[in-house]
C-alpha cells in the first residue's frame, strides 16, 4: 500500500463518490452516448458532478472512464482516442481534487478506472492476455499522466481479467490498487460473479496479483441487507487488507417509464454503520447513488 | 446407444474433439442425424440445467456451447440432406440505447443449441430492425436483452412497434439483468426469462414444443 493512501485510511473511514453513469444521465447524456467522450466535449458536465460528490464529503473520487477501453469506444466509433479521453478525464477529477485542497482537508485523492473490457479471455474468447494488458495499459497510463493517484479496477467478474488489470496497473507504478467485484445472490444463498467466482476465491485471486484494497460493487439483485453479508464475508476473506463496498442504491424499478434507483439517502446511511461494524473501511455508491446520498452517508462518519 | 450418451456428455463437458470423434462414431453405426442432433440438444440441456442451479457458470456455458459450434458444422450438411430443419427460427438484439451483448450472446448460443435457427442483429436494435429481421426471416420467436435498467423505457416501445406491426403471431421474449415477470406483464410480452437456460424453457413452452 502506497504511504499517502494508508495515512487516509489510518484516519479513519474513508468514503468514495457515488454513481457517474446515472449523474451523466441525469445531466443530459442520451442512450446509447459515449459518456467517456463526455470528458472532451463536455468537460463541465463531468467536473460538476466530481466537484459535488467531494462537496458532499467523498474521499475519493473516481475518473469518468468506467467504458474507457478501445473496445468499449470502438462502439462509438472513437477506438483511436483513448489515450485522449483517459488523460482527459483524470485531469477533470484531479483538478476538482486540487481546488477543493484546503488547510483543514486534505484533497481528495483521484483513482484511476477501469472497468471490464467487455469481451472474454481465451480460451472462452477471442482475446489474449497481451492484447488486454495492451488494452489496460494504454487506460492506465493515460490517467497516470492526467494526475490519478490510484486504481479502482470495478464491477468486475472475471477472475484472469482482474488479473491481468491488477499486474498491468502495478507495472506502472507504486500506486494503490483497488479491485472490486461485482457479485450476486447464487442459488444457494452464497455470492457469486457472472463467471462463477465466490467471495473467497475473487479475494485471494486480487491479493495474489496485488491488490491493495478488496471489495463489491454494483452486482444485481442484491439488497442493501445483502451488502451487509457481502461486506462481512468479504472482510473474512481480505485478512488484514482494506475492504471496499460501493453498493447500488437498491435495485431499480420503473415508474412512468423512468427507471429509478428506490434507496433513499437517509436508508443508505442507514447501511454506513453496518458497514463499518462489518469491519469495511471504505465506502461509496454505484448505480443510482448520488451526491445527496453520499452527504448523508458521509455524515455517519465516526469520529475518530 | 452408449455412443450417443457419450455424445451427450461430451457436449456439456465441451470437450470439443471426443464431440468430433463420437459424431463420426455415429454415423459410422449408421445412427440417424436425428438422433445425433437429440443427443447434442440433450448435452445442452444438461448444462443449461446445471446453469440454473448454479452448479456452473458463464464458462462452462460458453464451452458447452464452443463443443455445440463444432458438432453443428460437422452435423448441418448432413440435417439439410435428411431435410431435418431447426425447430424454430429466432431473432434477438439488444434493444436500441444499449450496447451490452454478454446476456444476448448467451441466450443466442443457448437457443442455437436446443437448435433454433438464431438471427443475432446485435446491440443497440431499433424497434423497425427488430420488426424488418422478423418479416424477412419469418421468426416465431424475437428476444429483446437489456442490461441498462435505464434503457427499459425503450424495451417498452420495442414491444409496442413490434405488436403493432403484423408478425404472425411471433412470440416476444424479453430478458436482462433488469428485467422481471412483473415488467414483461407491464409492457406486454409474451415471455420473461430470468437466465439464459430458461430462455430455452420458455420458448419451447411459448410455440409449444416442450
Amino acid at each position: 500500500m502506497n504511504q499517502r493512501f494508508q495515512d487516509r485510511l489510518d484516519a479513519g473511514i474513508l468514503f468514495c463518490d457515488g454513481g457517474m453513469g446515472t449523474q451523466l444521465m441525469a445531466a443530459g447524456m442520451n442512450l446509447g452516448q459515449c459518456a467517456t467522450l463526455f470528458n472532451v466535449e463536455r468537460p463541465e458536465v463531468v467536473s460538476d458532478i466530481h466537484r459535488r460528490y467531494a462537496e458532499a464529503g467523498c474521499d475519493l473520487l473516481t475518473v469518468n472512464t468506467f467504458q474507457g477501453s478501445a473496445t468499449a469506444l470502438a462502439q462509438h466509433g472513437l477506438e483511436g482516442r483513448v489515450e485522449e479521453l483517459n488523460e482527459a478525464g483524470a485531469r477533470l477529477a484531479r483538478q476538482v481534487a486540487d481546488d477543493l485542497a484546503k488547510a483543514d482537508r486534505p484533497a481528495p485523492l483521484v483513482l484511476a478506472d477501469i472497468g471490464p473490457f467487455g469481451g472474454f479471455l481465451e480460451p472462452l474468447g477471442e482475446t489474449s492476455r497481451d492484447e488486454l494488458t495492451r488494452l489496460f495499459t494504454q487506460q492506465l497510463a493515460a490517467q497516470q499522466r492526467g494526475g490519478a493517484d490510484a486504481v479502482i479496477i470495478e464491477t468486475m467478474s472475471d477472475a484472469t481479467e482482474m488479473d491481468v488489470a491488477l499486474r498491468t496497473a502495478r507495472a506502472l507504478g507504486d500506486w494503490t490498487l483497488i479491485a472490486s467485484f461485482a457479485f450476486e445472490r447464487g442459488a444457494g444463498g452464497g455470492f457469486h460473479t457472472m463467471m462463477g467466482l465466490d467471495v473467497e476465491a475473487a479475494v485471494q485471486g486480487a491479493l495474489e496479483s496485488g491488490a491493495d484494497v478488496v471489495g463489491a460493487n454494483c452486482g444485481s439483485s442484491l439488497s442493501l441487507d445483502d451488502y451487509v453479508t457481502l461486506a462481512e464475508r468479504l472482510v473474512a476473506a481480505a485478512g488484514d487488507h482494506p475492504v471496499i463496498i460501493q453498493p447500488n442504491a437498491g435495485t431499480p424499478v420503473l415508474i412512468e417509464d423512468r427507471s429509478v434507483h428506490p434507496a433513499t439517502p437517509e436508508q443508505m446511511a442507514a447501511l454506513v454503520p453496518r458497514l463499518i461494524d462489518a469491519g469495511v473501511r471504505i465506502i461509496g455508491g454505484c448505480c443510482g447513488t448520488t451526491p445527496e446520498h453520499l452527504r448523508a452517508m458521509s455524515t455517519m462518519k465516526p469520529a475518530v | 446407444m452408449k455412443t450417443l450418451e457419450q455424445l451427450t456428455e461430451a457436449v456439456g463437458r465441451g470437450d470439443r474433439e471426443a464431440v468430433s470423434s463420437l459424431i463420426e462414431s455415429a454415423m459410422m453405426q449408421e445412427i440417424g442425424p436425428k438422433a445425433i442432433l437429440d443427443a447434442l440438444v440433450a448435452g445442452m440441456d444438461d448444462i443449461g440445467r446445471r446453469f440454473k442451479a448454479n452448479e456452473v457458470f458463464v464458462p462452462e456455458v460458453l464451452i458447452a456451447a464452443r463443443a455445440m459450434k463444432t458438432a453443428m458444422a460437422k452435423l448441418e450438411p448432413i440435417l439439410s440432406e435428411a431435410g431435418i430443419r431447426p425447430a424454430f427460427t429466432a431473432v434477438i438484439g439488444t434493444v436500441e440505447g444499449d450496447l451490452h451483448d454478454i446476456g444476448k450472446n448467451l441466450v443466442a448460443m443457448m437457443w442455437r443449441g436446443a437448435n433454433f435457427d438464431v438471427i443475432d442483429l446485435g446491440t443497440n436494435v431499433s424497434a423497425q430492425r427488430f420488426v424488418v429481421a422478423a418479416r424477412e426471416h419469418k421468426a416465431s420467436i424475437i428476444g429483446l436483452s437489456a442490461l441498462l435498467t435505464t434503457t427499459m423505457p425503450a424495451m417498452r416501445q420495442t414491444v409496442q412497434t413490434l405488436r403493432e406491426a403484423d408478425l404472425n403471431g411471433a412470440k416476444i421474449v424479453i430478458g436482462g439483468a433488469p428485467i422481471t415477470q412483473s415488467f414483461a406483464d407491464q409492457i406486454g410480452a409474451d415471455g420473461f426469462a430470468p437466465d439464459a437456460a430458461s430462455a430455452v424453457d420458455k420458448v419451447r413452452q411459448l410455440v409449444g414444443a416442450a
